[in-house]
Parts: C-alpha cells; structure tokens; sequence
C-alpha cells in the first residue's frame, strides 16, 4: 500500500517537475539594440540565392553602463505572426527557454563594451529555410549564456518592416520522371496479371470440360 | 480436431465429402483439375490448418500467413510515412496544423469504404487477386508523394496511400480461410499485428533513410521526396510476391476453383445482406474502432508529440513513436492467443469478456498518458498503453470469423472499416487544427475508449451466449446459426455445405465446461459425417 503511495506521488511530481523550468522572460528584457537588415518592407527573397545583410549596434540615447554584462550577441532570423498562426512549432512564448519565435541563427558574434562601432554581418540564406514571412532580432547574453537585452528590425507588435522568404522547393525533374514510370509500371503489372489468371481460369475449364466429354 | 493428413481427390464439379481419415488412393481426373492435396500440417475438414507453425513456409498456409502479413506491412508503411518526417515536410510545404490534422483525417478515412469493398471483393474474387490489386493501385499513390507541393496535394496523396490499409480486411480473410476455428485467433493477430508493425516501423525507417540521403549529399527539402521511393517499391515487390507465390485457399486459387466449380459463385447481393444485416459486425465495427482507429490517430501524431512537446530531436521522436507501434510484434498475436486460449475454457463468452476488459484498460491507460509531463514516465505508460490497445485489435479479430461464414469478407470488412471511422471521428474531433492541446487530446480520447467499448457487452451468439447471459435455453446450435444463412433453395443446392463445415468446426467456441454435457453424440467425430 505505502509503494502505491510513491508511485502515485512521484508520478505528480513528474507531472510538475516542467512547470519549475528556469529561463529568462522575454518581457522582462529591454530594447536596447538598434538593429538593421537589408530586405525592406514587403520584399520577397530567396533562400539559397539572396543574401542578408544585418547591423547592430547599442542603441546610444541609452545611459552608459547597460551593456556591461553583454558578452555575446546573436542576431536571430525570427518568424513574423502571420507565418505562427496555427502552427504550435513556432509559437511564441514569454519564457525565452520555451519560445520557439527565433529558430534560425544568422550569427553569433562576442562583443565588446568598449568598442562602440556597429558591426555587420552578411548571410546567403539557407537552403534549409522555409517559405514563411521573417524579421530580425538580435539577443544578447551575458556569460551565463542567459539574454540579457535584444533589438528586432520590427516594432513591438511586429506589424512593421517584415520581409519574405520563399525557400526551395526541393522537386526535382528526374524524381517528377521517376514517379511517373515506376507508377505506370505498377498498373501495367496488375493488368499484366489479370490477364494470366484469366488464361489460367479458361485453361482448366477447358481441360474440365475434355475430362467430362 | 486434429485429424491426420489426407490424401484428397477431386470427384466431379460439386463441393464433395473428403473420404474417410486415412483414405486411401483415388483415380485421376486429368492432370490440371485433379487435386492431390497433401499438407506438411494437419488440417481439419475445410483443410484449413489446425496448427500454426510461425517459422515454416509450407505451402499453402503458412505461406500465405507470411505473404500476407508482409504486403500488409508495406501497406502500413508507405502509410504512415509521413507522419515522422513531417517536422521537415510543413516547413517544406509550408503546412498549419489545420493541414496537418486534415491529411491525418484523409490518411486514415480513404480506408473505411475501402475496406468494406475489399471485403466483398475477397468473397468474390479472392484475397490473393483482390489484395495484389489494390496495392497495385496505391503505389503510384506512395511515389507521387515526391513531387507535391502544396497542402491539397499532400492531403491528396495521403487519401489515397491510406486507401492500402484495406489489405488489411484481404490479410484477415485470408487467414480465416487458411486456419482453422482453435487457431484462427492467433493467426489474425500475428497476421495483423506483424503488418500493424508498420505503423511503428516506419517511425524508424523513415527517419534513418531520410538523414542517409541528406548525408549523402541531398538538399534537406529533396532528400525527403527521395526517401518516399523506398516504401513504393517495397510495396510493389509484396504485391508481385503475392500473385506468384500465394493461393486464396487450401485448394487454390478461386479463380480456378470456381471455373471448376469447386467453389459455387455466390451472390453479391445476398452476401452483402447477411454481412450487414448482422448487429454484431456493426457493435464490433464500434468497439475496433476504438482500439484500432486510436492506434491509427496515434501513429499519426505520436512523433509530432514527442518532437514539439519535449523538444527532442527528430531521430529520436521517431524511435519514441516507433515503440509504440514495434509493440504490435507481440501484443496483438498476443492478444488473440489469449482469446484462443480464454476460448478453450470458457467459449465464446470468455472471448467477448477479454476484449471487453483489455479494451477498457487501454482506455485508462490513455488517459494517464494525456496527463503524464515527464518524458521518461510518458514513454512508459505510452508503451504499457499500446501493449493493451494492440492486444485488444488482436481480440477483436479472434471473434469476427464466428460472426458470419458466408459473409465473412463483408464483417471483415466493415469491422476493418469501422477501425478507420474510429481513427477519422477521433482525429476530427480532438486533433484537427489548435482547439485542443495534443495532451489534452489525447486524455479525452481514453474516456472516448472506455465509452466506446461497452457495447461489447450487447453481443450475444444464441448457440454460445453473450457477457451477461449463457447459450439459449431453445438449444440453438452452431449448424442452425450459419445456415440461417442460406434460405432453402440455396440449400438444396447444396451451397452451404461450406458453412455446414465450418459450422462444426467451431463447436469449440462451447468452452470445456460446456463441451461434454450437451454436446450431441453424432457431433463427437471432427469430419461430418452426413451430407
């Protein structure tokens, strides 16, 4: 009866063991990068032949001292709402541990406190890249690996200044080829078939019938 | 049961009487038509094996169980093939959860009519034609899966590959009339719980095949349109294995079997009458839906599960996924040995208890799962779960033969089909589109089990009884229930001489308890004695 009891309650604890993850809140970080890419609003690339290019710099109207944590910046290619919608495995979420939002990484660079020139980047896009409608953010993280500030392209509901990718479609002529024969085969075979067995059947009735006469 | 094996010659065009046990020797009738019928197994009356041999390929029987079982597997494979690279097709297709949860519905719905065609179709022309035919079918299906491009196209093409897992109904015909009534429910559940393998096979190989073409070279979004060749082509082979090596029944083919008339035509119409007009192919068309239906709806989204909630990489949400159908090698044979064996005992009625009690557990059990948030406890119970699910899809089929015999095919194939409305109605209901999380689903899914199953306990076979109430006290027999099938003229025709064989074949589905005391004297000997 007492192992019963553990069972049953370290099943609950597993089931709440996911709720105490640890991670950083996404609204608990300030904007404090200007963030630029080179897609304007609206445009349509795409992946595995247009390139990116993204600049980042601390945003300056901000009191000195703020990025003295900074140790590393990742500028991130982030799904825009519209290509979320109805699709859990983008979702976005506060807990940064859990959010999906961000999945493509453009870049990681270390920075420097001192050092306060903006930096760049150029990117080919990807081949692996999905169709799907994009913005760009950048995080930074402290040497804990845990972000510490970001900056996005886009504004805070990220309606603004988000750019399209149609990414490759993957088909092939000799596999549209291929189908199309092996397909024709397989139903060619079948006739093929039928037309043995239905020999075969009027070949043993004949013989039935000679036995019988 | 056992009688020895006999040594069987064709007479002239009727459904004839063998001869004595240890008859002796005959006189040819011509080379093609004469029948010299020896068994590497013993067989019964109808020649239907009495012993199932799992490691032999003797002809005919064991044969057509691994013919069978193997076309059926590719079915299942080429299937659900989808489902574990689907992580890489909606990025590809630029799919939403709507889409994905529509062609889930579409894999699984083309089946249900399918089914029920084939199983007219086996009582028509044979498993063996019936079966090659709609694998022939479907694999071009399996290999224009690499050229689409949108969401309608995937969904198309997942109709149509579904409509494979109607072999299904022709891999339970054929072992109906392959094996005979003590090992029929075995040989159903390895039949189909090697094919249902699969369902989780495929979870593995799909997965392993795809990152062997991308390592080789291939774009991400090309190698898996590559990999969809691998389960065409292995359907294709079954099904040409199937029309050189296989044989629709003991004596052969039907085709010829029916030119020489040892088996009578039978009638469409009536054939499908007797099919539905029986309650209990409906009950079960209910009750397998909800084992077999939810093992379909949970091939199709368990890897997705695994991927997005726990955050695991493909590879291995495919293996977590595959698990869950691997365990059909063992728990659906499983179960309809356990319905044999409850059947020795205590008859038909210990075999409508089984399932009744196998299915509801494996309603709790999905339930838990539902609820479960760790990963390592959700992979156990996911695995306990589909042990109980499978077993009871073994059980279902271990009383589906006894519900008919000239309708076999047609109850085959709506039970076959009701498992797929089970999969469509769970899939419309609680995995389509954002309503409802995947846990969620999946919890309500248990308690839709659990209610699903109590109809069991509404079937009721007058010559055995039912859950709640012994055999009728009219002492209805098992000749009187199968030949209600056959109105008077069909009788003195002599077109139930089939179902008079099998008839007295199943008297053990009486149980031990019952098989002495009221068992009839002249019934004592295995092989009917009267014409």
């Amino acid at each position: 009866m007492a192992s019963y009891k553990v069972v049953a309650a370290s099943f609950l604890l597993c089931c709440l063991v996911q709720t105490c993850y640890g991670g950083v809140l996404f609204s608990s970080l300030e904007r404090t990068i200007d963030v630029t890419a080179s897609p304007k609003e609206g445009q349509v690339l795409s992946a595995g032949v247009d390139k990116i290019s993204v600049t980042w710099a601390l945003n300056n109207t901000l009191p000195s001292g703020i990025d003295s944590t900074y140790k590393t910046i990742k500028v991130k290619l982030c799904y825009a709402p519209v290509s979320q919608r109805d699709r859990p495995w983008r979702k976005m979420e506060n807990n940064l541990s859990r959010d999906k939002t961000c999945q493509q990484k453009i870049v990681s660079k270390p920075y420097d406190a001192s050092n306060k020139t903006s930096q760049s980047f150029e990117w080919i896009i990807g081949r692996d890249i999905p169709t799907a409608t994009y913005f760009v953010r950048a995080y930074a993280y402290d040497q804990n690996d845990m972000e510490v500030g970001y900056g996005q392209t886009t504004n805070d509901k990220k309606s603004t200044n988000l750019f399209e990718i149609n990414g490759v479609t993957g088909k092939h002529t000799s596999l549209d080829i291929s189908s199309v024969c092996f397909s024709a085969f397989s139903v060619v075979s079948l006739f093929v078939f039928f037309y043995i067995e239905k020999r075969k059947g009027k070949a043993a009735s004949s013989v039935e019938q000679k036995v019988i006469t | 049961m056992k009688t020895e094996a006999i040594v069987r010659e064709k007479a002239s065009m009727e459904v004839e009487q063998p001869p004595a046990a240890g008859g002796g020797g005959g006189f040819n009738n011509g080379n093609q038509s004469s029948e010299e019928q020896k068994f590497s197994v013993p067989v019964d009356s109808e020649n239907k094996a009495t012993e199932f041999r799992l490691f032999s390929i003797s002809k005919p029987h064991m044969r057509a169980f691994h013919l069978s079982w193997i076309s059926f597997f590719s079915c299942f494979v080429s299937s659900f093939a989808a489902p574990p690279l689907l992580p890489i097709i909606r990025d590809n297709l630029n799919l939403t959860a709507t889409d994905i949860g529509n062609a889930g519905v579409a894999s699984v719905s083309g089946a249900v009519f399918a089914r029920v065609a084939m199983g007219t179709a086996c009582d028509l022309v044979g498993p063996r034609l019936a079966s090659a035919s709609l694998i022939f079918l479907t694999a071009p299906a399996v290999y224009f899966t690499s050229v689409i491009n949108s969401a309608t196209s995937y969904l198309l093409v997942r109709f149509f590959t579904g409509f494979s897992l109607a072999t299904f109904v022709s891999t339970q015909f054929w072992m109906s009339s392959m094996f005979s009534p003590p090992v029929v429910g075995r040989a159903n559940g390895f039949a189909g719980g090697w094919g249902n393998l699969g369902g989780g096979a495929t979870q593995l190989i799909m997965p392993l095949v795809f990152s062997l073409i991308r390592d080789i070279g291939a774009a991400q979004f090309t190698a898996w349109r590559i990999a969809f060749f691998v389960p065409a082509f292995f359907q294709m082979l079954t099904a040409f294995s199937i029309l050189i090596f296989g044989q629709d029944m003991p004596d052969g083919n039907f085709q010829r079997l029916k030119k020489s008339g040892e088996k009578p035509k039978d009638e469409f119409s009536k054939v499908l009458f007797h099919g539905v007009s029986n309650y209990r192919g409906w009950i079960l068309a209910l009750t397998y839906g909800y084992c077999f239906g939810v093992e379909l709806t949970i091939d199709n989204i368990i890897a997705e599960y695994f991927y997005d909630r726990f955050n695991l990489k493909l590879h291995t949400a495919g293996i977590i996924a595959a698990s869950f159908g691997l365990a059909n090698l063992f728990s659906r044979p499983g179960g309809g040995m356990l319905s044999d064996a409850v059947s020795r005992r205590f008859g038909m009625r210990g075999r409508l208890w089984a399932l009744w009690l196998c299915q509801t557990f494996a309603g709790v059990l999905c339930i838990i799962l539902g609820l479960v948030g760790s990963l390592s406890v959700s992979v156990v119970v996911m695995i306990i779960f589909s042990v109980f699910v499978q077993a009871a899809c073994g059980m279902t089929f271990g009383i589906v033969p006894f519900v008919s015999r000239r309708s076999l095919g047609v109850i085959s194939g709506m039970t076959g089909g009701g498992g797929n409305v089970g999969a469509v109605v769970t899939q419309l209901i609680f995995f389509k589109g954002s309503r409802f999380s995947k846990e969620r689903g999946i919890t309500l899914m248990g308690v839709m089990i659990i209610i699903c199953t109590l109809p069991i306990c509404l079937i009721y076979f007058p010559q055995w009884g039912g859950m709640f109430f012994g055999p009728s006290s009219k002492k209805v027999t098992e000749e009187d229930y199968y030949l209600g099938e056959w109105n008077s003229k069909e009788q003195e025709k002599g077109s139930h001489h089939a179902s008079m064989k099998f008839a007295d074949n199943s008297v053990s589905e009486r149980g031990r308890r019952l098989n002495t005391s009221t068992r009839p004297a002249d019934e004592s000997t295995p092989s009917p004695t009267h014409v």
